[in-house]
Protein backbone atom coordinates (compact mmCIF):
# COMPACT_ATOMS: atom_id res chain seq x y z
CA UNK A 1 0.00 0.00 0.00
CA UNK A 2 1.20 3.44 -0.81
CA UNK A 3 0.81 6.46 1.38
CA UNK A 4 0.08 9.68 -0.35
CA UNK A 5 0.96 12.80 1.51
CA UNK A 6 -0.34 15.88 -0.18
CA UNK A 7 1.74 18.89 0.74
CA UNK A 8 0.10 22.13 -0.27
CA UNK A 9 2.15 24.79 -2.01
CA UNK A 10 4.17 27.02 0.33
CA UNK A 11 2.59 30.19 -1.02
CA UNK A 12 -0.81 28.87 0.10
CA UNK A 13 0.46 27.98 3.57
CA UNK A 14 2.31 31.17 4.43
CA UNK A 15 1.70 34.74 5.54
CA UNK A 16 4.20 37.49 4.82
CA UNK A 17 4.10 40.82 6.64
CA UNK A 18 6.50 43.66 5.97
CA UNK A 19 7.11 47.02 7.57
CA UNK A 20 9.83 49.67 7.53
CA UNK A 21 10.75 50.71 11.05
CA UNK A 22 12.26 54.15 11.56
CA UNK A 23 15.35 53.09 13.50
CA UNK A 24 18.77 51.43 13.07
CA UNK A 25 18.88 47.71 12.27
CA UNK A 26 21.10 47.03 15.26
CA UNK A 27 18.45 48.27 17.71
CA UNK A 28 15.48 46.75 15.86
CA UNK A 29 17.23 43.40 16.19
CA UNK A 30 18.21 44.02 19.81
CA UNK A 31 14.54 44.55 20.69
CA UNK A 32 14.02 40.80 20.05
CA UNK A 33 16.85 39.54 22.22
CA UNK A 34 15.67 40.08 25.81
CA UNK A 35 12.34 39.71 27.62
CA UNK A 36 12.53 43.24 29.03
CA UNK A 37 12.64 44.50 25.42
CA UNK A 38 9.99 42.14 24.08
CA UNK A 39 7.59 43.00 26.90
CA UNK A 40 7.55 46.58 25.65
CA UNK A 41 6.34 45.92 22.11
CA UNK A 42 5.44 42.28 21.32
CA UNK A 43 1.68 42.17 20.77
CA UNK A 44 -1.08 44.61 19.83
CA UNK A 45 -1.85 47.81 21.76
CA UNK A 46 -3.16 47.09 25.23
CA UNK A 47 -1.59 43.62 25.54
CA UNK A 48 0.92 42.84 28.29
CA UNK A 49 3.31 39.93 28.69
CA UNK A 50 4.44 37.77 31.60
CA UNK A 51 7.57 35.79 30.75
CA UNK A 52 8.11 32.45 32.49
CA UNK A 53 11.25 31.27 30.69
CA UNK A 54 13.63 32.87 28.24
CA UNK A 55 16.85 31.81 26.58
CA UNK A 56 17.92 33.53 23.37
CA UNK A 57 19.95 30.86 21.56
CA UNK A 58 19.12 28.23 18.93
CA UNK A 59 17.12 25.57 20.79
CA UNK A 60 16.31 28.04 23.60
CA UNK A 61 12.72 28.71 24.56
CA UNK A 62 10.59 31.76 25.37
CA UNK A 63 7.53 30.80 27.40
CA UNK A 64 5.12 33.59 28.16
CA UNK A 65 1.50 34.54 28.74
CA UNK A 66 -0.07 37.33 26.74
CA UNK A 67 -2.75 39.22 28.65
CA UNK A 68 -5.39 40.84 26.46
CA UNK A 69 -6.97 44.18 27.41
CA UNK A 70 -10.24 42.35 28.17
CA UNK A 71 -8.44 40.09 30.71
CA UNK A 72 -8.12 37.02 28.49
CA UNK A 73 -4.82 35.11 28.90
CA UNK A 74 -3.14 33.52 25.89
CA UNK A 75 -0.36 30.99 26.62
CA UNK A 76 2.54 31.18 24.17
CA UNK A 77 5.61 29.14 23.46
CA UNK A 78 8.45 30.08 21.11
CA UNK A 79 11.56 28.08 20.36
CA UNK A 80 14.37 29.95 18.60
CA UNK A 81 15.75 27.83 15.77
CA UNK A 82 18.28 30.06 14.09
CA UNK A 83 19.79 33.38 15.11
CA UNK A 84 21.98 35.51 12.84
CA UNK A 85 22.61 38.74 14.77
CA UNK A 86 21.28 41.80 12.97
CA UNK A 87 20.04 39.73 10.05
CA UNK A 88 17.71 36.84 10.70
CA UNK A 89 15.74 34.98 13.35
CA UNK A 90 13.89 31.72 12.75
CA UNK A 91 11.55 30.38 15.40
CA UNK A 92 8.74 27.93 16.04
CA UNK A 93 5.62 29.22 17.73
CA UNK A 94 2.68 27.52 19.36
CA UNK A 95 0.66 27.50 22.54
CA UNK A 96 3.00 25.04 24.25
CA UNK A 97 6.04 22.83 23.54
CA UNK A 98 4.02 19.84 22.29
CA UNK A 99 1.61 21.95 20.21
CA UNK A 100 1.05 19.89 17.03
CA UNK A 101 0.05 23.08 15.20
CA UNK A 102 3.23 25.04 15.89
CA UNK A 103 4.39 27.05 12.91
CA UNK A 104 7.72 28.39 11.70
CA UNK A 105 8.43 32.09 11.38
CA UNK A 106 11.43 33.68 9.68
CA UNK A 107 12.15 37.31 10.54
CA UNK A 108 14.63 39.18 8.37
CA UNK A 109 16.12 42.61 8.97
CA UNK A 110 17.46 44.82 6.15
CA UNK A 111 18.56 48.45 5.81
CA UNK A 112 15.95 50.44 3.92
CA UNK A 113 15.63 54.21 3.34
CA UNK A 114 17.66 55.02 6.44
CA UNK A 115 15.50 52.70 8.53
CA UNK A 116 15.05 48.96 8.91
CA UNK A 117 12.81 46.79 6.81
CA UNK A 118 11.48 43.92 8.83
CA UNK A 119 9.91 40.99 6.98
CA UNK A 120 8.04 38.32 8.84
CA UNK A 121 7.19 35.11 7.01
CA UNK A 122 5.14 32.50 8.83
CA UNK A 123 4.85 29.05 7.28
CA UNK A 124 2.08 26.72 8.43
CA UNK A 125 1.58 23.00 7.94
CA UNK A 126 -1.64 23.38 6.01
CA UNK A 127 -3.62 26.11 4.28
CA UNK A 128 -6.52 25.48 6.67
CA UNK A 129 -4.29 26.14 9.67
CA UNK A 130 -2.92 29.25 8.03
CA UNK A 131 -6.42 30.57 7.39
CA UNK A 132 -7.44 29.86 10.97
CA UNK A 133 -4.46 31.70 12.44
CA UNK A 134 -4.92 34.64 10.06
CA UNK A 135 -8.41 35.08 11.40
CA UNK A 136 -8.09 34.27 15.09
CA UNK A 137 -4.51 34.91 16.26
CA UNK A 138 -4.44 37.67 18.86
CA UNK A 139 -7.95 38.66 17.83
CA UNK A 140 -10.02 39.69 20.80
CA UNK A 141 -13.75 39.33 20.81
CA UNK A 142 -14.38 43.07 21.05
CA UNK A 143 -12.03 44.00 18.25
CA UNK A 144 -13.36 41.19 16.14
CA UNK A 145 -16.91 42.40 16.48
CA UNK A 146 -15.89 45.91 15.50
CA UNK A 147 -14.35 44.60 12.33
CA UNK A 148 -16.99 42.02 11.63
CA UNK A 149 -19.16 44.22 9.44
CA UNK A 150 -16.26 45.28 7.22
CA UNK A 151 -15.09 41.71 7.05
CA UNK A 152 -18.51 40.48 6.03
CA UNK A 153 -18.74 43.13 3.33
CA UNK A 154 -15.32 42.21 1.97
CA UNK A 155 -15.99 38.47 2.14
CA UNK A 156 -19.21 39.01 0.19
CA UNK A 157 -17.37 40.97 -2.45
CA UNK A 158 -14.69 38.30 -2.68
CA UNK A 159 -17.09 35.37 -2.87
CA UNK A 160 -19.12 37.09 -5.55
CA UNK A 161 -16.17 36.76 -7.88
CA UNK A 162 -14.34 33.71 -6.54
CA UNK B 1 5.62 56.54 8.06
CA UNK B 2 4.68 58.31 4.87
CA UNK B 3 1.08 58.01 3.81
CA UNK B 4 0.58 55.38 1.13
CA UNK B 5 -0.45 56.60 -2.29
CA UNK B 6 -4.07 56.04 -3.26
CA UNK B 7 -3.10 54.01 -6.29
CA UNK B 8 -0.88 51.58 -4.39
CA UNK B 9 -2.83 51.04 -1.19
CA UNK B 10 -5.99 48.97 -1.29
CA UNK B 11 -7.25 50.53 1.96
CA UNK B 12 -7.01 54.05 0.60
CA UNK B 13 -8.75 52.85 -2.54
CA UNK B 14 -11.79 51.55 -0.67
CA UNK B 15 -11.91 54.51 1.71
CA UNK B 16 -13.62 56.53 -1.04
CA UNK B 17 -17.44 56.04 -0.96
CA UNK B 18 -17.98 56.23 -4.74
CA UNK B 19 -15.36 53.55 -5.27
CA UNK B 20 -17.12 51.32 -2.77
CA UNK B 21 -20.36 51.85 -4.70
CA UNK B 22 -18.58 50.75 -7.87
CA UNK B 23 -17.28 47.60 -6.14
CA UNK B 24 -20.74 46.81 -4.81
CA UNK B 25 -22.21 47.19 -8.29
CA UNK B 26 -19.57 44.89 -9.76
CA UNK B 27 -20.54 42.15 -7.31
CA UNK B 28 -23.34 41.32 -9.69
CA UNK B 29 -20.95 40.80 -12.59
CA UNK B 30 -19.10 42.54 -15.37
CA UNK B 31 -20.13 46.08 -16.33
CA UNK B 32 -19.05 48.50 -19.04
CA UNK B 33 -17.51 51.75 -17.79
CA UNK B 34 -20.34 53.75 -19.36
CA UNK B 35 -22.91 51.55 -17.65
CA UNK B 36 -21.22 52.02 -14.26
CA UNK B 37 -21.30 55.80 -14.68
CA UNK B 38 -24.96 55.76 -15.72
CA UNK B 39 -26.17 53.37 -13.03
CA UNK B 40 -24.44 55.29 -10.24
CA UNK B 41 -25.13 58.73 -11.70
CA UNK B 42 -21.47 59.65 -11.88
CA UNK B 43 -19.60 61.78 -14.41
CA UNK B 44 -17.79 59.58 -17.00
CA UNK B 45 -14.43 61.27 -16.32
CA UNK B 46 -14.70 60.78 -12.57
CA UNK B 47 -15.77 57.18 -13.08
CA UNK B 48 -12.73 56.38 -15.19
CA UNK B 49 -10.46 57.91 -12.56
CA UNK B 50 -12.05 55.76 -9.87
CA UNK B 51 -11.78 52.67 -12.06
CA UNK B 52 -8.12 53.37 -12.70
CA UNK B 53 -7.44 53.51 -8.95
CA UNK B 54 -9.36 50.28 -8.39
CA UNK B 55 -7.43 48.65 -11.18
CA UNK B 56 -4.05 49.89 -9.90
CA UNK B 57 -4.59 48.28 -6.50
CA UNK B 58 -5.85 45.03 -8.03
CA UNK B 59 -9.50 45.28 -7.02
CA UNK B 60 -10.88 45.18 -10.56
CA UNK B 61 -9.82 43.76 -13.89
CA UNK B 62 -10.45 45.37 -17.26
CA UNK B 63 -11.30 43.84 -20.62
CA UNK B 64 -11.44 45.83 -23.85
CA UNK B 65 -13.92 45.04 -26.55
CA UNK B 66 -14.12 47.42 -29.47
CA UNK B 67 -14.24 50.89 -27.97
CA UNK B 68 -15.79 49.65 -24.75
CA UNK B 69 -14.03 48.81 -21.50
CA UNK B 70 -15.58 46.17 -19.27
CA UNK B 71 -14.77 45.84 -15.58
CA UNK B 72 -15.01 42.88 -13.19
CA UNK B 73 -14.12 42.43 -9.53
CA UNK B 74 -10.75 40.88 -8.77
CA UNK B 75 -11.12 38.81 -5.61
CA UNK B 76 -7.34 38.58 -5.15
CA UNK B 77 -7.10 42.27 -4.30
CA UNK B 78 -9.76 41.92 -1.65
CA UNK B 79 -7.84 39.20 0.11
CA UNK B 80 -5.50 41.76 1.67
CA UNK B 81 -8.46 43.58 3.20
CA UNK B 82 -10.02 40.35 4.38
CA UNK B 83 -6.78 39.32 6.09
CA UNK B 84 -6.33 42.70 7.69
CA UNK B 85 -9.61 42.29 9.51
CA UNK B 86 -8.28 39.05 11.01
CA UNK B 87 -6.16 38.97 14.14
CA UNK B 88 -2.76 38.06 12.74
CA UNK B 89 -2.14 41.06 10.52
CA UNK B 90 -3.41 43.40 13.18
CA UNK B 91 -1.21 41.70 15.77
CA UNK B 92 1.90 42.36 13.72
CA UNK B 93 1.08 45.84 12.43
CA UNK B 94 0.38 47.02 15.97
CA UNK B 95 3.45 45.22 17.30
CA UNK B 96 5.56 46.94 14.64
CA UNK B 97 4.12 50.32 15.65
CA UNK B 98 5.07 49.65 19.26
CA UNK B 99 8.47 48.31 18.20
CA UNK B 100 9.18 51.52 16.30
CA UNK B 101 8.29 53.65 19.33
CA UNK B 102 10.42 51.44 21.57
CA UNK B 103 13.44 51.56 19.25
CA UNK B 104 13.22 55.38 19.31
CA UNK B 105 13.29 55.19 23.10
CA UNK B 106 16.35 52.90 23.02
CA UNK B 107 18.03 55.34 20.67
CA UNK B 108 17.36 58.28 23.01
CA UNK B 109 18.69 56.33 25.98
CA UNK B 110 21.90 55.51 24.10
CA UNK B 111 22.24 59.14 23.12
CA UNK B 112 21.76 60.31 26.71
CA UNK B 113 24.30 57.75 27.93
CA UNK B 114 26.81 58.96 25.36
CA UNK B 115 26.34 62.54 26.59
CA UNK B 116 27.08 61.78 30.22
Amino acid sequence: MQTHEVVEREEDRQIVTTRVIDGPRRLVFEAWTEPRHLARWFGPHGFTITTHAFEFRPGGVWEFIMHGPDGTDYPNWIEWREIVPGERIVYWQGMRADDPDKWETTVTFADRDGGTEITLRSLFKTKAQRDHVVEHFGAEEGARQTLERLDRYVAELASARA
Amino acid sequence: MARAATNSDVFNAIAEPQRRRILTLLRDGERAATEIAETLGLAPSGTSKHLRVLRDVGLVRVREEGRQRFYTLDAAGLREVHEWTGGFERFWQESFERLEAYVKELQRTEHDDADT
